[in-house]
């Protein structure tokens, strides 16, 4: 998983040049140890995924601020526990139109890698209970609704001939409340119903 | 064979109540470096067969021990660890219940686990131990959240 250590720079120092250093932890273990790539940086974040890639872990983290011969006391954060915390992206999906249904295909996102060539680790693996929710919006009557559903594949039934729909998805996982990240909204138009348009003529 | 005795039971709302407590609680655990509920060593070991008795023995160890031996002086906090503790009472009947119907049976590694998890406990001043307790408790919620859904084999 992703994981970011974020920071705002002390107060009243716009003037003066300062870095920074951090820390990490990990509950249960001896010692504090440093990730050298954030020692005496300027940014104001470090990112500590692979510090923290067993998720089933718990960490703290802590950064110092070095300004001229002055140096600040830590700042510590509070327990991290990925597995809990961790803010589950979107899935991947796609859209087949029919002419009185959608057909919906989700991926689930996956695990973030340490290295690109590492095999991928999809998150329902992780998560045995991941879930989607599934909004769709008909453009023409303004009707909104949204929809739970565990497998990958959900086909929208009675819909309108000929009428935009647009549709995004959250992942969520049953437990303590998450920020959801819904997916892009993605519009498409059911197909015309031919068989009225012969009537018509 | 018999059927998987399960906890069905909204966790959500247990889980709100201990993400009101969390920070608080946790903040006043200084002990950073030991652990109740490790977790390699314990509770991500164990076996679908061992979770009823693991779930049972942990809901005593909360109830009987961390709920007893913990002071709260901060009202909001005790009004949400009673209401933790209420729902582990009803928790301890439905499991009760399967114990009766012998679908919680304890083997020997369910009960190495909870003895471990004892021993953490006695090796920290009790205090200490109760309050490091309750700050693990999201450890235990996740763990039943995972081994007590119809599709966790």
């Amino acid at each position: 998983m992703k994981n970011v250590l974020q920071w705002n720079p002390p107060e009243g120092l716009q003037e003066a040049e300062v870095t920074y250093t951090v820390q990490y932890f990990i509950y249960g273990q001896k010692k504090w140890l440093n990730k050298s790539e954030c020692r005496n940086i300027k940014r104001t974040y470090c990112d500590l995924s692979a510090e923290t890639s067993d998720y089933e872990h718990q960490y703290y983290a802590k950064v110092k601020a070095v300004w001229g011969t002055n140096c600040s006391k830590w700042a510590e954060t509070g327990r991290f526990y990925p597995f809990l915390e961790t803010r589950i992206g979107p899935p991947e999906v796609v859209l087949t139109t029919d002419v009185k249904s959608i057909s919906i295909v989700l991926t689930a996102p996956e695990k973030w890698r340490r290295n690109p060539e590492d095999s991928p680790v999809f998150i329902q693996q992780i998560y045995s209970n991941l879930k989607y929710n599934v909004t769709v919006y008909n453009t023409k009557s303004n009707r909104t609704w949204s929809q739970c559903v565990t497998n990958h594949t959900l086909v929208l039934t009675w819909l309108e001939p000929n009428t935009l729909y647009c549709v995004h998805v959250e992942s969520f996982v049953p437990g303590p409340s998450r920020r959801a990240q819904p997916s892009e909204k993605q519009c498409v138009r059911t197909l015309k119903d031919q068989a009225s348009e012969f009537k018509v003529k | 064979g018999l059927r998987r005795c399960l906890i069905s039971m909204d966790m959500h709302h247990i889980e709100q109540s201990f993400q009101g407590i969390k920070r608080a609680v946790q903040a006043k655990d200084t002990f950073q470096n030991v652990t109740i509920l490790s977790k390699s060593e314990t509770l991500q070991s164990i076996k679908p067969l061992d979770v009823c008795c693991v779930t049972k023995n942990l809901l005593t160890f909360y109830m009987d021990r961390v709920f007893k031996d913990h002071q709260e002086p901060n009202p909001q906090i005790l009004r949400k660890i009673s209401s933790i503790a209420n729902s582990f009472l009803y928790m301890q009947k439905t499991l009760q219940q399967c114990q009766e119907q012998r679908r919680c049976h304890c083997r020997q590694e369910a009960i190495n686990v909870t003895t471990v998890i004892h021993d953490n406990y006695d090796q920290l001043e009790v205090r200490s131990a109760a309050v490091k307790s309750l700050g693990e408790l999201d450890v235990f919620l996740a763990w039943i959240d995972k081994n007590h859904q119809e599709t966790s084999a």
